[in-house]
């Protein structure tokens, strides 16, 4: 953790290198031609089979970068605020319900209607931060897991009062007279949209504040001891990452176009512990590889499993009769192992790689 | 002169060379159509299958799927359908709602499908139903029913599982002759979902008609004790019960029934009829359940399709599931896809298949269940029922008459 | 009328109780949230079903195997997964039994198939009839079986000498090994015992209805119970299930079966507010 601050601040005192604009440069350019090969599925004439492609296509990426904001969000609390909470699923639900409000019921347009669910995410997670007044760690995540339930059980009230039984529906999602009517064009609005959040969340950690949020999370009574409102900030942050997951949660439902308090689900609340932790605490870069991970690893699974092709007996049982359970399986398999073996993450692990190279580097 | 008699053959020459090409093509193409880019090749057409293969409720989709793969793989090792063999690529919602919409693009675009049946989820069918209507993927033989996606009638989407509507229709009409009640006073027991408040809704406008009345109550999807459920209904005396939800909402509410010594009849929606079910409800509350069905579980009866089915399950080693009503509904649904791609012709494509199906077709399932009709306008599914029972001493189905004894409940 | 609603409420509560009760001794003694304890109900369940069902053993030793196959579990996953990551930060390790729920669902569904399974125990289905009041013979037999465990663990960790031991560790690691205990022991220890209650629990649970791998959400309404009753007490953890299932059966009867669920997750959130440390819990103290 330390390693990372101290090297963001050297990274700022030098100056870009060409290098650093070249693969800027790159990653712009697959960014911008990845929808064009999701879609057409062909590269220069030349098609692709799917498994090429890892089995993975453009909803996917857009829900991907749809989850990602709360992944981001999360990591900001979590690994940066050194909050724990199981509430982000609540907070999805409440971006979910303040644009079913804005949205499907008073007809304001889809940038308010965001701009709306920020604000309603920003009240609750203030009102869902309340309880860290008052206990912390194991307690404050119970809290935040009742939270949950309240939430989600509000949502269903609210979806069989207003609306139909078969979910609350979402029209609509235009800027100005652009229409989100197809993957490629959620893609160019979803894209620029993280990488947005993603520099927000960056740049408020580089802050005096930012860096006032990790003394309280490295040793709280230091932090106090220091003058630091321990109480306001933790406050502050929750409401600041509940207001970025309610938006997730806002254009999650626009995106599906129709949602129930079914899909906030406790399991939908685990996937985001579950990215952050694969990813890597308290890394921003981190949250977007472990949300990647664990949306596309599945799919990439299921791909490779189906190759396995043409076996008989008990093989063939587990193989085909059973392949979502053995997808599942390897997947949880792969958490354990990571978890055992890469404590930090992926991108923990990116680091010292990183570390051990430049190391070999600059001794030849 | 000379130049003109050269130029005249020599154009002879090229038409007739190309009238050969013309004829050589054509042939061709007759024996060897194909559309990659909707999963038909010379020798396999690709089928999608998009339900919950884990999860919750992967206990029946999953032997959905399983009779659906059964009935394709009997038809199969006859040589297939006009000499393409069908392959199934199922896909799993994983209970999550937003995977469908990836599986719907994998299918359309990443591994082409020709058409796609099943669609477990309603959550999931509301979401994709404008992106389906809009496309041109036909949905043949639909596992649940959403207004979004049926109403209006598309050319696109069939329904493939028993009708609601005249579900509760032919259940309350059977219930109310048979106890010989003059105004029935019925209960709903449900889970609380969307659905059991429409299917209250179903069955309120059925008693109507009898002059009768009906009211519901609900328990949680994980319930592990009724007590609460089964006072109310002591309360309110019905003459007879119906039970919307999973397995468990039955098991529960006919075993607590049981101990409070209640022996009022109950009818359980298409669902919930599976050996396992009787058999956790027990031999002494279990005469006391029916189930009311559009399909036929295997052994009630004795027709063609029964024994067609029954054999290809143990063949294929889904003994287990022959007599769950999940399997049924997957082997019918396989033989509407199925006859649906025979009326596609031998060179099938997305909008054949279509074009064929909406000027209408009945599926014939030789006894599994009434002939389906799908007429231009009505693509509703399967709506004949009948009351199926267990016999606990001879350990199988009863069926109670025939599908045509219920049609007079259908007015 | 009432009396129906609570005997009822006694009855579930009790099986609560008693995963709950696995739950603490898990938490108390190696200090880790064990998300999948509602899959050890579950896999009890299934292990019930291969040992009556499948394997016709005689139900005395059919019981003996469960608990025997389940406390063996326990102890193959604290050795190979939890032991790894003691001194990890509490989220790796609630993140590592959350994957080991997925696993261990996975491993049921392949082996046992998605269907559902039913279990047919010798266990008595009739009916006491006293005055107006009808008790499941099930729910005596469950309730009973139940607070009998409850009471023989309590006798367990109070008078024995392992008992003793194992409270000595769970209160202070350090000082335990210093003492010369054995502590790896003691930990396996306590993950047998929560996997073997968890297991029986998962036995009456899978006789009352059905076995599926649904089981498993039964298994987490015992977590608020835990904490209502407080994470570090043992009676604590058993009063709080009682309180779950009460609220569970009245709430369901008197105001909504929606409102049962919610009324739970608002009381803990009230302790949490008020009493963190659970009703009979134990005021932590906090070191610098």
């Amino acid at each position: 953790m330390t390693a990372t601050v101290l090297r963001s601040g050297a990274l700022r005192a030098a100056a870009p290198s060409p290098w650093r604009w070249l693969w800027l440069a790159l990653a712009a350019a697959v960014l911008l031609y990845l929808p064009i090969l999701l879609t057409e599925r062909q590269i220069f004439g030349f098609r692709l089979s799917n498994m090429m492609l890892l089995n993975i296509g453009l909803s996917q990426v857009n829900l991907m970068l749809i989850t990602m904001l709360g992944a981001l969000s999360l990591n900001y609390l979590t690994g940066s605020a050194g909050l724990i909470s199981i509430g982000h699923a609540a907070f999805y639900a409440v971006g979910a319900m303040t644009a079913a409000i804005t949205g499907s019921q008073w007809g304001w347009p889809f940038p308010l209607v965001l701009i709306a669910a920020g604000l309603g995410g920003a009240l609750a997670g203030l009102l869902a931060g309340l309880p860290s007044l008052r206990v912390r760690g194991l307690y404050f995540v119970l809290s935040t897991f009742a939270v949950h339930y309240l939430v989600v059980f509000a949502f269903m009230e609210y979806q069989f009062k207003f609306f139909d039984v078969v979910g609350v529906p979402y029209k609509n999602a235009t800027l100005g007279s652009w229409t989100l009517s197809t993957p490629m064009r959620w893609y160019f609005f979803l894209l620029p949209l993280v990488i947005f959040i993603y520099w927000l969340l960056r740049n408020s950690l580089r802050t005096r504040e930012g860096r006032a949020m990790q003394a309280m999370r490295d040793h709280e009574l230091a932090a106090t001891a220091n003058g630091i409102d321990v109480r306001f900030l933790r406050l502050k942050a929750f409401a600041f990452s509940s207001a970025i997951a309610a938006m997730g949660g806002a254009l999650y439902a626009y995106y599906l176009s129709n949602v129930t308090s079914e899909f906030f689900g406790i399991q939908f609340a685990i996937q985001f512990i579950a990215m952050i932790i694969i990813g890597g605490m308290g890394s921003l870069p981190g949250a977007v590889v472990g949300a990647a991970v664990w949306l596309l690893l599945p799919s990439i699974i299921t791909g490779l499993t189906a190759q396995a092709g043409d076996t008989t007996g008990l093989l063939r049982s587990v193989l085909v009769d059973h392949k979502p359970q053995l997808v599942q399986a390897i997947f949880g398999m792969l958490v354990i192992v990571l978890l055992i073996f890469a404590p930090w993450g992926i991108a923990g692990m990116a680091t010292r790689l990183k570390a051990r190279l430049t190391a070999w580097w600059s001794r030849s | 002169m000379q130049d003109k008699k050269t130029e005249q053959r020599g154009l002879l020459r090229k038409r007739l060379l190309a009238a050969l090409a013309a004829g050589t093509l054509a042939l061709s193409a007759q024996a060897q159509f194909e559309s990659p880019s909707e999963g038909v090749y010379k020798d396999r057409v690709d089928w999608g299958v998009m339900m919950d293969l884990s999860g919750p409720a992967s206990g029946s989709q999953g032997i959905w799927t399983n009779g659906f793969q059964a009935y394709v793989r009997s038809i199969n090792e006859k040589g297939g359908v006009n000499g393409r063999r069908i392959n199934v690529l199922a896909e799993d919602s994983r209970f999550n709602p937003a995977q469908d919409k990836i599986n719907y693009e994998k299918l359309s675009t990443q591994t082409p499908v020709l058409a796609i049946s099943g669609m477990g989820s309603s959550s999931s069918q509301v979401s994709l139903a404008p992106t389906i209507r809009g496309g041109k993927i036909p949905i043949v033989g639909t596992y649940t029913h959403t207004k979004p996606l049926s109403e209006p009638t598309s050319p696109l989407v069939y329904g493939g599982f028993c009708t609601y509507p005249e579900m509760a229709k032919a259940g309350v009409g059977y219930m109310t002759e048979k106890l010989k009640v003059k105004s029935p006073k019925v209960m709903v027991v449900s889970i609380e979902s969307a659905g059991g408040v429409e299917y209250a809704q179903f069955i309120a406008d059925a008693v109507k008609k009898y002059g009768g009345t009906s009211s519901l109550v609900t328990m949680k999807i994980t319930a592990a004790d009724v007590t609460p459920q089964v006072l109310e209904i002591i309360k309110q005396k019905p003459d007879f019960i119906t039970i919307y939800g999973v397995g468990n909402t039955a098991i529960l509410t006919m075993k607590a029934m049981h101990q409070y010594g209640l022996k009022i009849p109950a009818f359980g929606i298409s669902y919930l009829m599976s050996p396992q079910i009787y058999a956790a409800i027990g031999p002494e509350a279990g005469p006391n359940y029916n189930v009311i069905s559009c399909f036929t579980p295997g052994g009630a009866d004795q027709s063609a399709g029964n024994k067609e089915m029954m054999a290809a399950a143990d063949k294929y080693n889904h003994s287990a599931m022959k007599e769950d009503v999940n399997y049924v509904a997957g082997w019918v649904v396989g033989q509407m896809a199925v006859q649906a791609l025979q009326l596609a012709g031998p060179q099938p494509t997305r909008a054949r298949l279509v074009e064929a199906m909406s000027k209408g077709f009945t599926v014939n399932s030789n006894g599994l269940a009434a002939p389906i009709v799908m007429t231009p306008t009505d693509h509703a599914g399967p709506s004949r029922f009948r009351m199926i029972g267990y016999d606990y001493g001879a350990k199988k189905y009863v069926s109670f008459g025939e599908f045509a004894d219920y049609e007079k409940y259908m007015k | 009328m009432f009396i129906q609603v609570l005997l009822s409420g006694i009855a579930l509560g009790s099986i609560y109780g008693l995963v709950a009760l696995g739950f603490a001794v898990v938490f108390k003694a190696t200090d880790v949230f064990n998300f999948a304890q509602g899959m050890f109900v579950a896999f009890g369940a299934y292990f019930a079903v291969t040992t009556i069902n499948l394997l016709g053993l005689p139900f005395p030793l059919a019981v003996a195997a469960i608990i025997a196959a389940s406390a063996a579990l326990g102890v193959v996953i604290h050795i190979v997964l939890i032991q790894p990551l003691s001194g990890r930060p509490m989220l790796s390790v609630i993140m590592l039994t959350i994957a080991l729920s997925i696993v261990m669902r996975a491993v049921i569904e392949i082996l046992y198939g998605v269907q559902s399974r039913t279990l047919s125990t010798p266990m008595p289905t009739g009916i006491f009839l006293v005055g107006d009041v009808r008790i499941s013979q099930l729910h005596l037999v469950a309730a009973g079986v139940s607070w009998l465990c409850m009471a023989a663990f309590g006798a367990f960790f109070k008078f024995t000498s392992i008992g003793l031991l194992m409270r000595a560790t769970a209160d202070g690691h350090e000082a335990a090994l210093v003492s010369g205990v054995n502590v790896k022991v003691m930990n396996r220890l306590a993950w047998a015992i929560g996997a073997g209650l968890a297991a029986i629990g998962g036995l009456f649970l899978g006789q009352l209805q059905i076995v599926s791998p649904e089981l498993e959400h039964i298994g987490l309404l015992a977590l608020p119970a835990v904490v209502i009753g407080g994470m570090q007490s043992i009676p604590g953890a058993i009063i709080g299930g009682l309180l779950v299932g009460l609220i569970e059966q009245l709430s369901a009867t008197y105001i909504s079966p929606k409102s049962s669920d919610i009324l739970v997750y608002v009381l803990l959130l009230a302790i949490l507010m008020v009493r963190p440390w659970g009703l009979f819990g134990q005021r932590e103290l906090g070191r610098v």
